[in-house]
């Protein structure tokens, strides 16, 4: 689904050249949900944006869903976000003056969809979310929970073969934070391909695989190891759902 | 917003970023519908008095400017006023295709059946008939008198609507100065913008005549010159100077093609020298041809003030374009969120740019509207302290469309670097 190799990217000033991405490698496949972990200035969201097509890369090579990025056109890069990418903020960066329909209806217009299909994905995206009566709502009489909620429609509505989201969770308190995790891991489970960057040891230890970011490459060695999100697992915390394995792992750490 | 079009959904962002910011916009609509309002205004006064006011023919009649004065003291060019005998040989040779040949003059009229005393002080143009073939007067009722001599008149719209209430007066008996003319033609409304059969005495932007009477009656008449004239004898009355050299008869022709004015120059010229070898006038041969816009730029018509003003209009409108812009630097620099949002989730930099530019092209709409009206008001405003620019402060139909498009060029002109701005940032820049 998601493959880079050899990716760098240099931000460069006038007295100091930054490598936010060194030789940075990562294969994601269908299915997957990854967790992104690492220090603050590890790179972690520069990452993201790469992946997200958000910015650019100096050297390496990248492919989505089987397209070589390198050198498309400005229209080619918005067609491949628009198509197979879509992003959760942290903020969830809703229009405030729009409705939650018009916040939702927003990628679909830049694809030329008709007003039925478009509405049609809307509500459908939006009932996935459990906010399906709040159409007409303009995102200030929502909680924050439930506009993450309206942000995860909108990356939803388009059905893209990704889902980026940065820091979902940062700006909610743990029961909201639990109800979009909820969410995005039945995503997961009907299919969804999902990359999260997280600060949350124990969101990262939910998801399949967790990578560490640090000085702008993949840490050859892990932090999190992956939660047994078994049947009986489901429901509890995560801290008392975190395995023996996992535990002896963390005091290695 | 249910619509497919992305065409009315950008016109809704449009609409709603207005609702955002209606005192910015206002304000944007403002400034630029003042710089557009006063350009137009004067590009009207231009327009007025550089437009060509009879272009189906301009090139072919020419005014006639000849040099027969008889004393040693000449004035410095050919005279544009002529003796009747030299007018009436240019009526009289058959180079031309038509000729008019003419005066102004000023009655009091009234209608000889009412009983009302009430007269009306009417500007006259005592002319050959040629006149209204060579002009293209527009009739409504009748036609033009066939003679140069008659008791017979031709009047314009006004006047008929003043004294007939613009009905059909032909066979109307007009009392003139106490003489009674019979109305043979009436004219329909006649805007000649500029005045080009007389332009001179500042005279280009005056409105065409209310009455027009056959040439050798008004001389008859002794009907006085009201235009220029120049003598160099003594005379009492306009009825005397047919054999006399006085000069106040204003000579226009129509060619066929451009042959015959060499044609007409050599005849003017071998004329001249005829009355110079007979000793009539001592001056060097020069006569002058000038077709109607030679003729109008002969006269300087068109103000060198306004074009003056117009200019520095243009400079004001750059002004208005830079203020505009820098007011909507700040709020295309709030929407970069938006346009990262929208950039994120699939919109082009070519989404981005017609969106923004729907968005002027809307305000330029919105900007061309108002523009028009404060065009009117400045104009409006301008004859209340300049009456002379009543009958050029006009915006015709082309001026309108001129002024919306000059709105639009403006609105995208003050949007195009703040869009630049707005879409020069890295897209992940604002989002987080």
């Amino acid at each position: 689904m998601l493959n880079m190799n050899n990716i760098s990217r240099i931000y460069q000033s006038d007295t100091i050249q930054t490598h936010a991405l060194r030789d940075f490698s990562l294969k994601v496949n269908e299915g997957e949900f990854v967790a992104v972990t690492g220090p603050s200035g590890s790179g972690k969201s520069t990452f993201l944006n790469v992946a997200g097509l958000l910015d650019n890369f100096d050297r390496g090579q990248y492919e989505l869903d089987g397209v070589s990025v390198q050198g498309l056109k400005d229209d080619e890069l918005s067609r491949l976000r628009n198509e197979k990418i879509g992003f959760i903020f942290q903020n969830y960066n809703l229009i405030p003056d729009y409705s939650i329909f018009d916040n939702v209806d927003m990628p679909l217009r830049y694809r030329g969809f008709s007003a039925s299909e478009r509405k049609r994905r809307v509500e459908q995206a939006l009932e996935k979310v459990g906010l399906a009566s709040r159409l007409k709502y303009l995102p200030s009489q929502l909680s924050g929970g439930q506009q993450q909620r309206v942000a995860i429609a909108r990356a939803l509505a388009g059905e893209p073969k990704i889902l980026l989201a940065d820091e979902p969770t940062g700006n909610l308190d743990s029961l909201m934070a639990r109800q979009v995790m909820e969410i995005l891991h039945d995503l997961n489970k009907d299919g969804a391909t999902i990359i999260m960057v997280t600060h949350d040891p124990d969101q990262a230890r939910e998801v399949n695989r967790n990578v560490q970011v640090i000085d702008g490459q993949l840490a050859d060695f892990k932090i999190y190891a992956p939660l047994d999100r078994t049947a009986e697992n489901k429901g509890k915390t995560v801290s008392a759902a975190v395995s023996a394995d996992v535990a002896e792992e963390m005091a290695d750490a | 917003m249910p619509s497919n079009s992305m065409f009315v959904y950008n016109l809704t962002l449009a609409m709603q970023s207005f609702r955002r910011a209606p005192t910015l916009y206002f304000l944007i609509i403002l400034t630029l519908s003042i710089g557009v309002g006063v350009l137009c205004a004067n590009l009207a006064l231009v327009n007025s008095m550089a437009s060509d006011p009879i272009p189906e023919k301009s090139a072919n009649l020419f005014h006639i400017n000849m040099n027969t004065w008889p004393d040693d003291q000449p004035p410095d060019e050919p005279m544009h006023i002529l003796r009747y005998r030299d007018a009436m040989a240019i009526a009289e040779s058959k180079l031309t295709k038509g000729s008019a040949i003419f005066y102004a003059s000023g009655v009091y009229a009234r209608d000889a059946e009412s009983s009302s005393m009430k007269r009306f002080d009417s500007e006259v143009r005592a002319t050959t008939p040629g006149f209204f073939e060579l002009t293209n007067a527009p009739f409504a009722f009748g036609s033009a008198f066939e003679k140069s001599r008659g008791m017979e008149i031709v009047i314009g719209d006004e006047l008929n609507k003043k004294i007939f209430a613009g009905k059909n007066s032909v066979g109307k008996t007009l009392e003139l100065d106490g003489e009674l003319l019979t109305i043979v033609g009436v004219l329909k409304p006649w805007v000649l913008r500029p005045l080009f059969y007389h332009p001179t005495e500042g005279r280009a932007f005056n409105l065409t005549d209310d009455i027009f009477a056959p040439l050798e009656t008004a001389i008859d008449l002794g009907w006085s010159i009201h235009a220029r004239s120049s003598s160099a004898v003594n005379y009492t009355g306009i009825e005397e100077t047919r054999d006399k050299d006085v000069y106040y008869l204003q000579a226009w022709v129509e060619l066929a093609d451009m042959n015959q004015k060499s044609a007409l120059q050599s005849y003017l010229d071998n004329y001249s020298q005829q009355l110079k070898d007979a000793g009539e006038h001592p001056l060097a041969i020069k006569n002058e041809l000038h077709n109607v816009n030679e003729w109008l730029k002969v006269n300087k018509v068109v103000d060198q003030k306004v074009l003056a003003f117009t200019l520095a209009s243009v400079l004001f409108l750059s002004v208005c374009i830079f203020n505009a812009s820098s007011l909507l630097l700040p709020r295309f620099h709030a929407a970069k969120f938006e346009v990262g949002l929208r950039r994120a989730i699939g919109a082009s930099n070519r989404h981005m740019l017609v969106q923004g530019l729907t968005e002027s092209v809307l305000l330029g709409l919105f900007t061309g509207v108002v523009a028009l009206v404060l065009s009117w008001l400045f104009l409006k405003l301008s004859v209340q302290f300049l009456p002379r620019l009543t009958n050029l402060a006009v915006l015709e139909p082309k001026l309108l469309v001129l002024g919306m498009l000059l709105a639009l060029v403006t609105s995208i002109a003050s949007s195009l670097y703040p869009l630049y701005r707005a879409n020069y940032y890295t897209i992940s820049a604002e989002l987080k």
